[in-house]
């Protein structure tokens, strides 16, 4: 074997067994191109090593397979290798490197995507995420990885548990960087794209908006395609939920309103017609931009809001009408016939999207208020778990708060700020 | 009781269909997991996995391409599709007694959707929407209460008052109004 990897292995072994893993990994990130030269070498040395204990050089190594091109008579152990890796490793050990390891889950992934077996990767991912973050709202960039197998592999649980949890805390993965620990911005949006197109998959739209808002409000000083894709279901998903175009939160970067408005004009057209009510200028504005509609692959969505649009209209007639025909209700909405509306009204009834009453016999809805009087035990439920929404929230900022007042670059900066101010003073009295 | 043997299931299918080696569960796992899908109303779920599962199981297993036929008529709400896909199959011993729930279930909720949305509804609507015939649905309309017009073939049904369920213990309010007023006092 040659002489550097048996450097390598003893290296590993050495720091591994006196735990001087803070070197053993500066060893290693410059060691990855000798093990990348030496790659028909690679699985003798994954058996000179345990797993538990120098999980640090199984990572470099596997990094390293994955990163050579598998000549293609060669079997491919990867994915076991990296299966039994993920599952077995030492979850301390990977913690001091954590951007090697999010690397092999990238790999991991890509190679998943490339030999379309995504399915295979959740369970794997799930498994390195819970080792790799420090505590369950902690956000790392395999994250993204597990979300885009999901909806590659159509399965949207595993993400969903994943999702519902609101992160408060940014795994530091790149800790080598010169500007001190930083985390990819690419993953932070990818991770708040992909969660909102899977909240969009089954149907949850407020999380859906929720997240694509995060992404379009990420602060940022150049356009990104993420954003930009972001910000069009945005629109879309605004018009589902609300019916309009919600503003854009007044903390969204620059670039937002300059760059990224002008480029999904199509979407904004869409709005416009579906704020007329007119079911016919939405229907042009569709078919206008039905080739940049389906370019972007959100036709699904934009048919889906002019569907939605009907609803709207109906609900438009509560506000007007006490009672109506059938056949007035298809007229006034545009649908072509009365048992039309009646299917319409019938399933915004179930949806309790409107209060209405069908009377068959003479064809005739009557429209009532909404019966809740909020005075319900319901009402102060819904009520109890706002405010301790709130509370934790206000927990939350509180404890921010405290790490920037002990943060040591802040206390040097305010500090400073007064040394300098000073002698000012002084010099004034 | 059903219910949380139906979850307790689904978990466990969930997890079989994920661990499979080479992505293939055996055809079971996706015949329960999708009719339980439909039992629970979770047609986003039910159309997903329908789209996930590989084409050889859905070539061996026909069954699955009749479960699904349930789940897009209840896509799509044609109630009488929904009966005429669930009782037009001898389903088999894997899924027989979850199909059956699920016909359950539907028909219950078509019965309250009707107590929530109709002052009056023909008797032909009726019997489409809970899959009876009508000279079935006539004696169990007018045990709820509802009265039936012989003359129209009228039924009137009469709109539930949704029930509050589970009030808490008062210790239990006192304590969350203490936290809410030092938190806002605060």
């Amino acid at each position: 074997m040659a002489s550097a990897l048996e450097q390598f292995v003893n290296t590993v072994r050495t720091s591994s067994s006196h735990g001087n893993f803070r070197e053993l990994c500066e060893f290693i990130s410059k060691s990855s191109e000798v093990l990348i030269k030496q790659s028909q070498h690679l699985d003798n040395v994954l058996e000179t090593l345990d797993i538990q204990h120098h999980s640090l050089g199984i990572l470099a190594v596997l990094c390293a397979k994955f990163n050579v091109q598998v000549a293609s008579n060669a079997t491919d152990n990867r994915f076991t290798q990296a299966q039994d890796f993920i599952l077995n490793c030492n979850g301390e050990q990977i913690r001091f490197a954590p951007d090697t390891f999010a690397e092999l889950c990238h790999s991991l992934t890509n190679y998943l995507v490339e030999q379309k077996q995504p399915l295979k990767g959740i369970v794997l991912l799930q498994k390195a995420i819970s080792k790799l973050r420090l505590f369950d709202s902690q956000l790392t960039s395999i994250h993204a990885d597990l979300c885009q197998l999901c909806l590659l592999a159509k399965c949207f649980k595993p993400a969903i548990e994943l999702l519902n949890i609101d992160i408060t805390g940014i795994c530091q993965e790149l800790a080598q960087n010169p500007n001190g620990p930083q985390f990819d911005s690419k993953y932070f949006l990818l991770y708040y794209y992909y969660g909102g197109m899977i909240y969009l998959a089954v149907r949850n739209l407020d999380r859906a908006l929720y997240f694509f808002e995060v992404a379009i409000t990420t602060p940022s000083l150049a356009v990104s395609h993420i954003m930009l894709e972001a910000f069009k279901k945005y629109i879309l998903v605004s018009l589902l939920l609300h019916g309009k175009i919600r503003p854009i939160p007044k903390y969204a970067s620059q670039v937002v309103t300059r760059f990224i408005k002008p480029l999904s004009q199509p979407y904004h057209d869409l709005a416009v017609a579906f704020n007329s009510n007119s079911t016919s200028l939405l229907n042009a504005v569709v078919n206008k931009h039905s080739e940049a509609y389906t370019r972007d692959h959100n036709m699904g969505l934009v048919k889906q809001v002019s569907s939605v649009l009907y609803k709207k209209n109906i609900q438009r007639l509560t506000k007007t009408f006490l009672t109506l025909s059938l056949s007035d209700v298809a007229s006034r909405v545009g649908l072509s016939s009365p048992a039309e509306a009646e299917s319409h009204i019938l399933q915004m009834i179930e949806k309790q999207q409107i209060f209405a009453t069908i009377n068959q016999k003479d064809g005739m809805v009557v429209f009532r208020d909404e019966p809740e009087k909020y005075s319900g035990p319901e009402v102060l439920k819904g009520l109890e778990e706002q405010l301790a929404l709130c509370m934790e929230l206000d927990r939350q900022i509180l404890a921010m708060d405290e790490e920037i007042q002990v943060n040591p670059q802040y206390v040097k900066k305010a500090t400073g700020l007064q040394d300098e101010e000073q002698p000012k003073s002084t010099y004034a009295m | 009781m059903v219910v949380n043997i139906t979850d307790k299931l689904m978990e466990d299918l969930e997890r079989q269909e994920l661990e499979a080696p080479n992505g293939n569960a055996p055809a079971y796992v996706y015949q329960q997991l999708l009719a339980i899908y439909l039992y629970q109303n979770d047609l986003c779920n039910a159309k997903y996995l329908w789209k996930r599962i590989p084409p050889t199981i859905k070539a061996s297993t026909p069954e699955l391409a009749n479960i699904w036929a349930v789940g897009q008529s209840m896509w799509t709400r044609d109630f009488p599709a929904i009966y005429k896909a669930l009782n037009s199959v001898t389903w088999s011993e894997t899924v027989s007694e979850i199909m059956r729930q699920v016909q359950e279930v539907v028909r219950s909720r078509a019965v309250d959707l009707i107590s929530q949305a109709y002052s009056s509804i023909s008797l032909d609507t009726v019997s489409a929407m809970t899959g009876l015939p009508p000279e079935v649905c006539v004696p169990s309309c007018l045990e709820k209460g509802w009265k039936f017009d012989a003359d129209t073939k009228m039924v009137h049904p009469v709109r539930q008052v949704v029930q509050h369920l589970g009030q808490t213990s008062s210790e239990d309010q006192l304590s969350k109004l203490t936290d809410f007023v030092s938190f806002l006092e605060n």
